[in-house]
């Protein structure tokens, strides 16, 4: 028998506890899932925006074309068009697919990209768990993701979506390695895997130049494991030039080839969930998660600086897709391998020297 | 990785500088050459029905159906198949095939897309354009009803 | 198998000393093979007999320096069936010979030039789906363009066109599943396959990521071009559908190999401005044709519409909206006409030029701004340098010519080595590089459109002062030309991809008794499986993509 505390860690459960005057531990849990459908709903809002939309305009922008502009202002209303033309459509399945695994497969994705986002502290109240290894959860569920890749990979009896499935694996497996590593060097910063803890520590002034006071934000401390971790977290959400598990010229869109409809759209916004929760992280980890850069601009709520910067990361990424080719497989397990987790262990131990030497 | 930073400088630029080369298309009227082939005028005043039109056409898009006088009954253009190479505007001995500069047109049928000569005659100019003015100089006689010279070969 | 490279043999056999060839010392060599002479108009021609076609190849290929194949084309007469191999040198194209070869009414068959050539493979695999002449010794005489289960051959004179056809779809079936490499996988890439450029299939073995061995299934695209052109006259009729084979933009460059033939088969000699006007046009379509290559080539590596495919496309929109001025439409060009070209420069002739001119001054900020979003670009070189590698002798044996055969430091340009048009009188260089990878095909594509801005600008200059009563732009040409019989000529001119020529055969009526495209992409396309045979995916798909292929042009 387990007993539920009857207050929680969390101040967004609490509040709305509160608000709607719920109590015992009915109520508490009532009060969670209210609070993770208000999460997960801004971050799908997040991903909905960004897919159908905000990707074509960025992309447009580099490319010099106007993109969408016909439905509503901007041509905002194409999210809408899209979503009912994405749901509309018929449910292919093809012949031989493996039943069971091939549904499964695409709930996985967006359904890993959502839990990691319950332990993101993202400026006020809006922290839905704030565990004492919030860190290791993070990164233990987003890598949930790859196992959906692998099934949906595998369960298409498509030989175009098996190597893509593969790919996925060799990938995550050469990159998941260097990017822990990498925020192991925070931590070590941090003193603690609490994500709360992480982002406090990153409040304090580093330096003070013409009186504007630099926050000591890892990203500013230690540039090198900002830099690495960026270019693993690329891989890490199968982004330029590390969209190989995909690679619409080769494998014409590899694991998810033989998805349509629904199941299609699942993926989709799986796959936008976590370009931004790889946001997440990097804020969180390099840019101090919901605070503003400069104190005179705190006045601004720490949910938008939080929102603004995994928006930046995305911006990153749709930019580094129009100007950086694909390499290779092989090169990019080379890559990973020899390049990237030699540098991050060799970043780790001089992180290690760094802090013990300061203490 | 400096190869790297310059392409991304690159593209960064034209992300920048705010130009678009594409264009709203019906808002904005797509520039077209005055010697740009689109689809066929058919004059059946000037035409003497000596069907070398018919003849040249490289892919039978011309139908001509002549009754028992040798007099034009019918002048088909099966504009679906044509490849506007302006085949039968040049070897037209009285000018009475002009290729306008129109290419908005739309059929949902084959048989949309058959244009009799009357349909033929009626081909709009494409937004005012005269195409006469740059084409050989003895086809500025074709718009004016039959007056002018006309160079039989 | 090795070819010997013409340039390293002391004694080329049948070279007089002014070094024109001298076909009676050829006729020496090959000694009793020759059965006869034959009078093509582009050179002359030896009959052999079906069973020493390897022999006298070999004969020619190793004494007398020809070490291009150029084409295969194979015909069916009244009273036999006739196949005929278009042999010329890489280090001087001037040098021509044709080989005759007849077979029985009956019994179509004749020596394979396989083993001599490798082009020959792809070549008379056409000549026997088309024509239906037997290739003995051919390693893998199917059908090419057909599907496997064609019945008849359409070009050859008993062919029933009325006939339905029944193909069935068949399976696939990894060709290496009862051999050692029994782990491997057989994969379709295409026909409906974003990087194969249209619809291409590859039928493709991989053992994990690493291709086994790729087989390019072509003619999803053949449209008979061969045979429409036999079906329409020479005058007219014929123009229109060259732009139609090559119809990335290069269509002024297919319509000159067209006029070149035909105009040296009834012997029309151009006007000088008309000629200026054509190298105009023709280099404006070599550097649209080459901004798509390269345009689509960044598409294979950079994944999806990315920025560099749009720039690509934003350059060739300005070249197409000139050429859109000059001929009336944007790539179904139907402008030269035998003889000429069928208008002059567009009025106001200043305000052309000028838009000409502005548009080559753009080209080096242009081609700087290529090199720094690809050539400089380190993941781009880690892609493309060492990859793909052709080199020269197996270009040669393949007959590869164009960028391609220039990126394998293969110095052949027909503009420059046979030439036509006004390229003699101008000032430019043929680019080459001797990377043989996919690297330096790309360098070669991006020198080249640098190359052919200098021609424009020379034309433009040339157009500009030539004197108003002179400027003829087509010369007399009668309404009806009707070559004398049996005339045969083989010409070819250097498209945006290589060595594009037209064998036309008259049989004294308006229309063409035979007419054959020799197309450079198919040859370029043969060399696929040696590129990529070893490497990975990615590397076939860059391959493909260096290869600049044209799908219409390929299949025809």
């Amino acid at each position: 028998m387990i007993t539920l505390p009857l207050t929680t860690q969390t101040p967004l459960v609490d509040a709305i506890s509160h608000l709607l005057g719920l109590d015992g531990s009915f109520g508490l849990i009532l009060s969670a899932f209210i609070a993770a459908f208000l999460i997960g709903n801004i971050m799908l809002i997040s991903a909905g925006i960004a897919g159908p939309w905000a990707k074509r305009k960025i992309t447009a922008v580099f490319t010099d074309r106007i993109a969408v502009n016909r439905l509503g202002p901007l041509g905002l209303l194409i999210i809408v068009a899209d979503a009912v033309r994405l749901l509309a459509k018929e449910l292919i399945v093809p012949e031989g697919v493996d039943r069971p695994s091939w549904d499964i497969a695409p709930l996985i994705l967006p359904f890993s990209a959502l839990l990691g986002f319950a332990v993101i502290p993202m400026g006020g109240p809006l922290q839905l768990a704030d565990p004492e290894t919030g860190l290791v959860f993070v990164f233990a569920v987003a890598s949930i993701a790859s196992v959906g890749v692998v099934i949906g990979g595998y369960s298409s009896n498509n030989k175009f979506s098996m190597l893509g499935g593969l790919r996925a694996v060799a990938m995550n497996i050469a990159y998941e390695i260097p990017l822990i590593v990498t925020a192991a060097s925070v931590v070590l910063f941090a003193g603690s895997l609490r994500l709360s803890e992480i982002v406090s520590a990153q409040a304090a002034p580093l330096i003070v130049i013409a009186g504007v006071t630099i926050p000591s934000w890892f990203a500013f401390v230690n540039p090198f494991a900002f830099v690495l971790f960026l270019i693993a977290n690329l891989a890490e959400i199968g982004r330029n030039p590390f969209d190989i598990p995909e690679a619409p010229t080769e494998l014409v869109a590899g694991y998810v080839t033989e998805y349509s409809s629904v199941y299609f759209v699942l993926f989709f916004l799986g796959e936008f969930l976590h370009v931004f929760l790889g946001g997440a992280i990097i804020a969180t980890l390099f840019l101090g998660g919901p605070a503003a850069p400069i104190s005179s601009l705190s006045f601004i709520p720490g949910f938008i600086w939080f929102l603004l910067k995994i928006w930046s990361v995305f911006l990153f990424t749709q930019w580094m897709r129009a100007a950086i080719p694909r390499v290779r497989i092989d090169q990019m397990i080379e890559i990973g391998w020899k390049g990237l987790l030699a540098l991050s262990f060799i970043n780790l131990i001089l992180t290690a020297i760094l802090v013990g030497v300061i203490a | 990785m400096i190869g790297i930073l310059q392409s991304m400088a690159a593209t960064m630029k034209h992300a920048l500088d705010g130009q678009t080369f594409t264009v709203e298309y019906p808002e904005t009227v797509p520039h077209v050459s005055p010697r740009f082939r689109g689809v066929h005028k058919f004059s059946q005043e000037r035409c003497i029905w000596c069907r070398q039109c018919e003849i040249v056409c490289p892919n039978d898009t011309i139908e001509i159906k002549l009754d028992d006088k040798r007099q034009g009954e019918e002048y088909n253009l099966h504009i679906g198949q044509c490849i506007y190479c302006r085949l039968c505007e040049e070897v037209c001995p009285v000018d009475a095939i002009v290729l306008t500069q129109q290419f908005e047109f739309t059929g949902d049928t084959k048989g949309d897309l058959v244009y009799n000569k009357e349909q033929l005659k009626n081909v709009p100019w494409y937004k005012g354009l005269d195409p006469l003015a740059s084409r050989e100089p003895t086809r500025s006689a074709w718009v004016g009803e039959l007056d002018g010279e006309i160079d039989y070969q | 198998m090795s070819s010997t490279p013409a340039s390293s043999q002391k004694n080329i056999v049948g070279i007089s000393k002014n070094g024109t060839l001298d076909y009676t010392k050829l006729e020496k060599l090959l000694g009793p093979l020759v059965l006869q002479k034959e009078d093509h108009v582009n050179a002359p021609a030896f009959v052999i007999r079906p069973d020493s076609v390897e022999e006298a190849l070999t004969l020619l290929r190793d004494e007398a320096g020809f070490d291009h194949l150029s084409c295969v084309t194979a015909q069916e007469y009244e009273d036999r069936f006739e196949s005929i191999y278009h042999l010329r040198k890489y280090d001087s194209p001037q040098h021509e010979l044709g080989i005759v070869v007849p077979s029985p009414k009956n019994n179509p068959w004749n020596q394979s030039a396989c083993s001599v050539f490798r082009t020959a493979d792809w070549h008379e695999r056409e000549a026997y789906d088309l024509v239906g002449i037997n290739y003995e010794g051919h390693p893998d005489l199917r059908r090419i363009l057909l599907p496997d289960t064609w019945q008849g051959h359409p070009l050859s004179l008993d062919y029933d066109q009325n006939k339905p056809q029944l193909i069935t779809l068949q399976e696939h079936e990894n060709p290496l599943r009862d051999t050692d490499e029994e782990n491997t996988m057989f994969i379709n890439i295409g026909p409906h396959h974003p990087a194969t450029h249209g619809v291409l299939h590859l039928k493709t073995v991989l053992d994990g990521e690493h291709v086994v061995s790729v087989d390019p299934d072509i003619g999803y695209l053949h449209r008979c071009e061969e045979q429409m052109a036999q079906g329409l006259n020479y005058r007219y009729q014929i123009m229109p559908y060259p732009d139609r084979w090559d119809y990335a933009s290069a269509g002024l460059l297919n319509e000159w190999a067209y006029a070149r033939a035909a105009e040296d088969l009834v012997n029309i000699e151009v006007p000088e401005y008309a000629e200026i006007i054509r190298t105009m046009g023709a280099e404006l379509c070599r550097i649209c044709a080459h901004f798509l290559a390269v345009g689509t080539f960044a598409l294979d590596i950079y994944g999806d519409f990315t920025a560099i495919f749009m720039y690509a496309m934003r350059d060739r929109e300005i070249v197409q909206s000139i050429l859109e001025d000059l001929t009336g439409q944007r790539m179904m060009f139907n402008y030269f006409r035998l003889g000429g070209v069928v208008w002059d420069l567009p009025e106001p002739r200043d305000e052309f030029l000028s838009k000409i001119q502005k548009f080559l001054d753009k080209i080096p900020a242009g081609i700087q701004e290529y090199s720094e979003l690809m050539t400089t670009n380190e993941i781009f070189q880690l892609r493309c340098v060492g990859t793909g590698i052709l080199p020269p002798d197996v270009a040669r044996q393949y007959g590869v010519t164009g960028p391609v055969a220039r990126g394998s430091g293969i110095d052949y340009d027909l503009r420059r080595d046979d030439p036509y048009g006004y390229y003699e009188n101008l000032d430019w260089n043929v680019v080459t590089n001797d990377g043989c990878d996919i690297y330096s095909r790309f360098l070669v594509r991006l020198g080249e459109v640098e190359q052919s801005a200098k021609i424009i600008g020379q034309c433009i200059s040339l157009l500009e002062s030539w004197p108003e009563e002179d400027r003829i732009i087509q010369a007399n040409v009668p309404r009806t030309i009707k070559p004398p019989a049996d005339a045969e000529i083989y010409r070819a001119v250097e498209a945006a991809k290589g060595e594009l020529g037209i064998y036309i055969r008259s049989d004294g009526t308006q229309q063409p008794a035979r007419f054959k495209i020799r197309s450079p992409c198919f040859s370029n396309l043969s060399t696929l499986s040696e590129m990529a045979t070893g490497g990975l995916v990615p590397d076939l798909i860059a391959a493909l993509g260096s290869l600049d292929i044209v799908l219409g042009e390929v299949d025809r």
